[in-house]
């Protein structure tokens, strides 16, 4: 291992320079001959019946190819429980709904076109809180359903938890809360739908689940009356996933409803104010939680519920309770566990996957409650987080097996680094809190293969074409130091073609951080193919048994004899320019050994786990509320860093992220509608708002992985929010269950603490909590 | 985008005889960075687009060494405000502000007197000027006239201009001896944002060097256009300047505000961080003016 | 409105007509074709659309055509030279991950040319308030402003991952 070539090493982005120089096409770059441009109207109310829409104003525009709306359009369902469409008929729930569509030759005519579209809306009583709108009497979001709760199976009990809270010497108790936060892709969404004259589909789109979608598309054909019809699905470059394109969109169905009807390839291309408001969210969370140890520290049980607002229509966000599961039940080492998570209607917007989908939220609260239960017991929180730490060898309730963990030492490295026991300055305070995410690809559905064509030349050179998705996060790259590595050779002798699923093998998706390892085990396992081949070809051609023979500089060398050698190349032309020559060519279809849950939900859902550790040093401004980080540790156990400058990248952009998620990051929704549809006001962190991170990496070398990798694309961004709540009560004795911790949150809670309304004024005298203006 | 025409006068005469031809379809631009987006939103639509940037006058600050007055005129960007090395020694109040306004690309564009006629409640811009206790020259057809920048704002988006007014220069008064002054915008994050609140301290001291001759304290946000806190300022002068003082007079200045809830901030919070943040740029400007005094 | 305007693109003396209300950027990607440039907002909050007129950094979303009259406008793809070489902030973003899905990047690596011109030694401080209208939700900024330190003398001594290895396990079997 120690003398590998290209695996382990900085090695830059294949596809870097194209970005550093502004050749990347982007969707927003793309043009197809013909092209028109589609355009999308919105509801104007939260919850309303659609009495009419007229479109004749806009139809009659001068360069309107076609107007349609929910009347005009077959029965296509989306989203995971089928209860969307892409355009709405007959009523709407919530103000991103989507009501007509216009395609016309320019994006300004098709904006004109909207706005001369008249519908007339019947306002309905609408709702926009979960727990109210679980109540009798509560107005519907979905007649037909008669309840605003969803029918979710979200339930488990391993063990026996209320045996072990009589048994607990320390319990704790709390409610905790989190918010809708998003993706901000700094590209927008987008996608270019075309037909040929058989009614083939070609969409181009930022998609991270192509197989997936050439699926969900060939089935809206279906319900279109298209049948076996093919369906390619072109990516451009995109820029920037994060879970957002992970599943299919109203707008790509309404790109290729527009594109049918007219006949010519439409683009719709979203505007940065469209994009948070009709792009889905971080699933908010609203979690009861307690839990509770032994006299010694050891964790007794976990007991969680939570209620999840579902919003208007249902997405991913809804399944986020089946990988909530992984930290609620394994995080840490507890015997008893309990669990249930309720989905209801509101006529909010809806929340589909985003980066840890759900482990973020579902570990805000679990950290936050083993510090409150850390301190009840006396314990030092880093001692508290030992004595519960996963080993290696471990099978938790749920049935996840950890193979390879690091989490102790993770621990350990962030006390270190952190200068845990450094004595405190005033209003100075550490916190840490831990997270275990999937790492050896993810079981969602009833595959989580990924296929891999290689194909070598007479140059030696490789094309690999590959069914994974690269968004930003280097999986191309990471392929190709693998398959470089294998093979003896260089980055820049491998192209990898992962964009067409015309050309490119099945890939389940860009999700559950699988790619480097299910992706990356594919490639191996292609490559391994060649290099048996290319070494039998060479123990013939130097007269070498086989075992002698390694891969390296590009060539087939003996192992103890370096003079003894052949470059790749030339024994390639030389197979091949002779009778019964053969292809170079392999294929491998990786579908890791991990189980799709039970109905019990349990299931080892993943071939390993990746753990990791953060923790912060924060200055809390008494006066102000505002949170300074001083220092940041994320220490995570990889396996094997392939390449550690991408994988740095994941963290730091990780962490970044989970900082925007813990401190200043919220959509504002007031009675459903959006109120920062921009970056002036949704307050991602800028460049100067970085704080000093240091990212110290441990390779278990899991044999799972590639090289011993496993995924790291989205622990970064697991536990930020409770490593900073946990370092604020350090700081200042104050709890923040609720984020994003705002100043107001803090200040509030500082004053409360000192028996004082937010303004200073006594509690319980008069005039007190006056300050606040109420709603 | 929707058409308009484009105008470039080359003489302030000649942007107003061009504004007055062209009726309620025509409107000023300077860098562009307020209107356009207005434009882009729907919540302008003019026909024609008078450009006063290539009207010849100063591009940055400058001292009239006769009488003490700072000069910025109104198309200086606000980069060149930043850069002045002027500004930066002498009115780092004004150095404070500008230099957190957006981004680099902004302020290599946006003009100071742009940033003054848009008049948003969050008036980085202004609160420093007014605290310096700025005034605006103004020209139009009826000639030029002067007014103190503290009375320029009406509303939020409103300012004191006539159709067809342009504001052209701004002029700042010298400055007593030994003054110091400080300027904060207080926010969610460290770049890009528009304040929660944003409160400027001047203070001139006597020749003691701890006893107040002069107070300026000026809130943005605070109320629907930028205000001095004047109950504030008045129980600082002649006062020594301390804890005590300091204290006292961010908590009357909270009192003389009139904050209000908003999707930036909530109204009980602006209202306390106006104590604390005048308190705080008092001690800095304090510092400011010993040092300058050594 | 149109008017014929005379401006230097990327190093080529350029006439063209343009029409009052476009903006620099939809005449930089519509009118000629770069693609480089990226509408991130259209609103000036994300610095996607920055390029460079006359040295300085503006958002080209908020600026109108008809301005760079008489004038140089740099996008990204007049940054490396004829030959292809990279220019060294180009290559050293390459090289130290400054980029990841890139959409930032070219207004990125021109904000920091514009700083690094006006000072070649640019301390992390001012690096950060060059590219502070710089948004990016990919890197966190990190390897961003090593890559420009890199550039402006400031680079870091030390590696930045320090990789702790356990023995090579068997995986816990």
């Amino acid at each position: 291992m120690s003398s590998l070539c290209s695996v382990g090493k900085r090695v830059p982005k294949i596809d870097a320079v194209d970005k550093a120089t502004g050749r990347a096409q982007y969707i927003q770059d793309l043009k197809v001959a013909g092209m028109l441009y589609g355009k999308i109207l919105y509801s104007k109310y939260p919850h309303a019946r659609i009495a009419n829409i007229n479109t004749s104003r806009a139809k009659a525009l001068p360069g309107v190819r076609c107007v349609l709306t929910g009347d005009d359009i077959p029965d296509i369902k989306m989203g995971v429980y089928k209860d969307n469409r892409p355009l709405k008929k007959g009523k709407v729930c919530s103000y991103r709904d989507e009501v007509a569509a216009v395609a016309a030759t320019d994006p300004e005519t098709a904006r004109q076109a909207l706005n001369l579209i008249e519908v007339t809306y019947e306002s309905l009583p609408a709702i926009f809180d979960p727990e109210e709108a679980m109540k009798e009497g509560a107005p519907l979001v979905h007649e037909e359903h008669k309840t605003n709760v969803l029918r979710m199976p979200w339930k488990l009990h391993y063990g026996d938890v209320e045996a072990a809270r009589k048994e607990a010497a320390f319990s704790v108790a709390d409610r905790f809360s989190t918010t809708w936060v998003t993706h901000c892709c700094m590209g927008t969404s987008g996608a270019i739908a075309e037909f040929d004259p058989a009614n083939n589909l070609t969409i181009h789109s930022n998609t991270q689940i192509p197989s997936l979608a050439q699926k969900d598309f060939q089935d809206a054909l279906l319900t279109m009356g298209l049948k076996e019809r093919r369906v390619r699905v072109i990516k451009p470059v995109i820029g920037g996933g994060f879970g957002s394109k992970l599943d299919t969109y109203a707008y790509e169905y309404i790109a290729i409803l527009l594109a049918f009807h007219t006949r010519r390839p439409v683009k719709v291309e979203f505007t940065r104010s469209e994009e948070f408001i009709a792009t889905s969210t971080r699933q908010p969370t609203i979690t009861y939680i307690s839990q509770g140890c032994d006299q010694n520290g050891k964790l007794l049980y976990r007991d969680i519920s939570m209620i999840l607002d579902n919003g208007a229509y249902t997405s991913w966000g809804a399944t986020t309770p089946s990988v909530m599961m992984m930290p609620i039940t394994s995080l840490y080492r507890v015997p008893n566990v309990r669990y249930e998570a309720k989905c209801v209607y509101t006529n909010n917007t809806y929340a589909q996957a985003m980066r840890g989908y759900g482990n973020p939220q579902a570990t805000f609260a679990i950290e936050c409650a083993m510090d409150m239960l850390a301190e009840k017991t006396g314990i030092d929180p880093i001692e508290f987080r030992r004595i519960n730490a996963n080993q290696p060898g471990d099978v938790s309730p749920q049935g996840l097996r950890i193979t390879t963990c690091g989490l102790e030492e993770c621990v350990e490295a962030v006390k270190d680094k952190l200068e845990w026991q450094k004595p405190r300055r005033h209003a100075e305070g550490v916190g840490l809190a831990s997270l275990i995410h999937v790492g050896g690809g993810a079981r969602v559905y009833k595959s989580d293969g990924c296929g891999t064509i290689i194909k070598m030349d007479d140059f030696g050179k490789i094309d690999l074409f590959t069914g994974a998705t690269d968004m930003g996060q280097g999986s191309d790259t990471v392929i190709a130091q693998i398959v470089a590595e294998e093979l003896g050779l260089r980055i820049e002798d491998i192209h990898v073609i992962h964009s067409d699923t015309d050309i490119c093998p099945w890939d389940v998706g860009a999700h559950a951080s699988r790619t480097t390892f299910v992706a990356g085990n594919a490639a191996l396992g292609a490559a391994k193919k060649i290099k048996s081949r290319i070494l039998e070809l060479g123990a013939k051609e130097l007269e070498t048994p086989l075992e002698k023979l390694i891969l390296k500089d590009r060539s087939i060398v003996h192992r103890d004899d370096p003079e003894k050698r052949i470059e790749i190349a030339r024994l390639l032309r030389k197979a091949h320019f002779s009778h019964g020559g053969q292809m170079m060519m392999a294929e491998y279809f990786y579908d890791p050994a991990n189980e799709n849950l039970g109905k019990d939900f349990r299931g080892n859902m993943s071939v390993t786990y990746t753990f990791g550790t953060h923790g912060v040093r924060v200055k809390v401004d008494e006066e102000t509320g505002k949170i300074e980080i001083l220092k940041y540790v994320a220490a995570h156990d990889v396996g094997k860093a392939i390449n550690p400058m991408l994988l740095e990248g994941q963290v730091y952009g990780g962490v970044m992220m989970g900082l925007g998620y813990a401190l200043t990051e919220q959509v504002i929704l007031e009675k459903g509608e959006n109120m920062n549809p921009n970056f002036r006001d949704y307050k991602i962190l800028t460049a100067k708002d970085v704080v000093p991170i240091e990212a110290p990496v441990l390779e278990t070398y899991d044999k799972a992985g590639p090289f011993g990798a496993k995924g790291i694309g989205e622990p970064g961004c697991v536990p930020s929010a409770p490593a900073v709540a946990n370092a604020i009560y350090d700081a200042i004795g104050v709890r923040i269950k609720d984020l994003p911790i705002t100043p107001e949150r803090v200040l509030a809670a500082i004053r409360e603490k000192q028996g004082l309304d937010p303004c200073g004024q006594e509690l319980g005298k008069e005039g007190a909590g006056e300050c606040i203006i109420e709603e | 985008m929707k058409n308009f025409t484009y105008l470039l006068p080359r003489t302030l005469d000649e942007a107003i005889s061009m504004h007055a031809s062209h009726g309620e379809g025509a409107k000023y631009v300077a860098g562009g960075t307020d209107v356009l987006v207005k434009i882009n939103e729907g919540k302008l639509s003019p026909d024609y687009l008078i450009s006063l940037r290539h009207i010849i006058g100063q591009d940055r600050p400058f001292l009239n060494q006769e009488t003490g007055e700072l000069y910025i005129g109104a198309f200086v960007t606000h980069r060149a405000i930043e850069k002045s090395p002027l500004v930066q020694a002498n009115y780092p109040i004004l150095h404070d502000a500008i230099k957190n306004i957006g981004s680099v690309q902004i302020r290599n564009v946006a003009t100071i007197g742009g940033n003054l006629v848009n008049a948003v409640p969050s008036a980085d811009g202004a609160i420093p000027l007014i605290t310096l206790d700025a005034s605006v020259n103004i020209y139009g057809a009826k000639g030029q006239r002067s007014m103190e920048l503290l009375r320029f704002f009406l509303g939020p988006g409103q300012c004191d201009l006539e159709r067809g007014e342009i504001l052209t220069e701004i002029v700042i008064p010298p400055q007593l001896p030994h003054t110091g002054s400080a300027y904060v915008k207080h926010g969610r994050r460290e770049a890009m944002e528009l304040p929660m609140l944003g409160v400027g301290v001047l203070l001139s001291l006597e020749e003691d060097l701890r006893t107040c001759a002069k107070a300026r304290i000026c809130l943005g946000v605070a109320a629907p256009t930028p205000i001095r806190a004047m109950g504030a300022e008045q129980r600082l002068v002649g006062k020594i300047i301390d804890e005590n003082t300091l204290a006292e007079a961010g908590t009357i200045a909270g009192e003389e505000s009139r904050v209000r809830d908003s999707i930036r901030g909530v109204a009980w919070y602006r209202r306390e961080m106006v104590a604390v943040l005048v308190k705080r740029m008092g001690f800095k400007a304090l510092e400011r003016a010993e040092r300058r005094a050594r | 409105m149109a008017r014929e305007i005379s401006f230097e693109f990327n190093g080529n003396p350029m006439k063209m007509r343009v029409e009052d209300h476009w903006t620099l950027l939809h005449l930089i990607r519509e009118e000629l074709g770069y693609t480089g440039t990226k509408e991130g907002c259209g609103s000036g909050e994300c610095g996607a659309c920055t390029v460079l007129v006359d040295n300085r950094a503006v958002n080209s979303c908020l600026y109108l055509a008809v301005e760079i009259d008489g004038k140089d406008v740099l996008t990204i793809e007049g940054l490396a030279s004829s030959d292809g070489t990279l220019h060294p902030i180009q290559q050293s973003f390459v090289d130290n991950g400054g980029i990841q899905c890139g959409f930032c990047s070219p207004g990125m690596i021109l904000s920091a040319k514009a700083l690094l011109d006006e000072s070649p030694n640019a301390t992390e401080e001012e690096i950060r308030d060059a590219i502070a209208g710089n948004l990016c939700r990919c890197t966190g900024y990190v390897q961003i402003i090593d890559s420009i330190k890199s550039v402006s003398g400031h680079e870091s001594k030390e590696p930045r991952v320090v990789a702790w290895k356990t023995e090579e396990t068997n995986g816990g079997d």
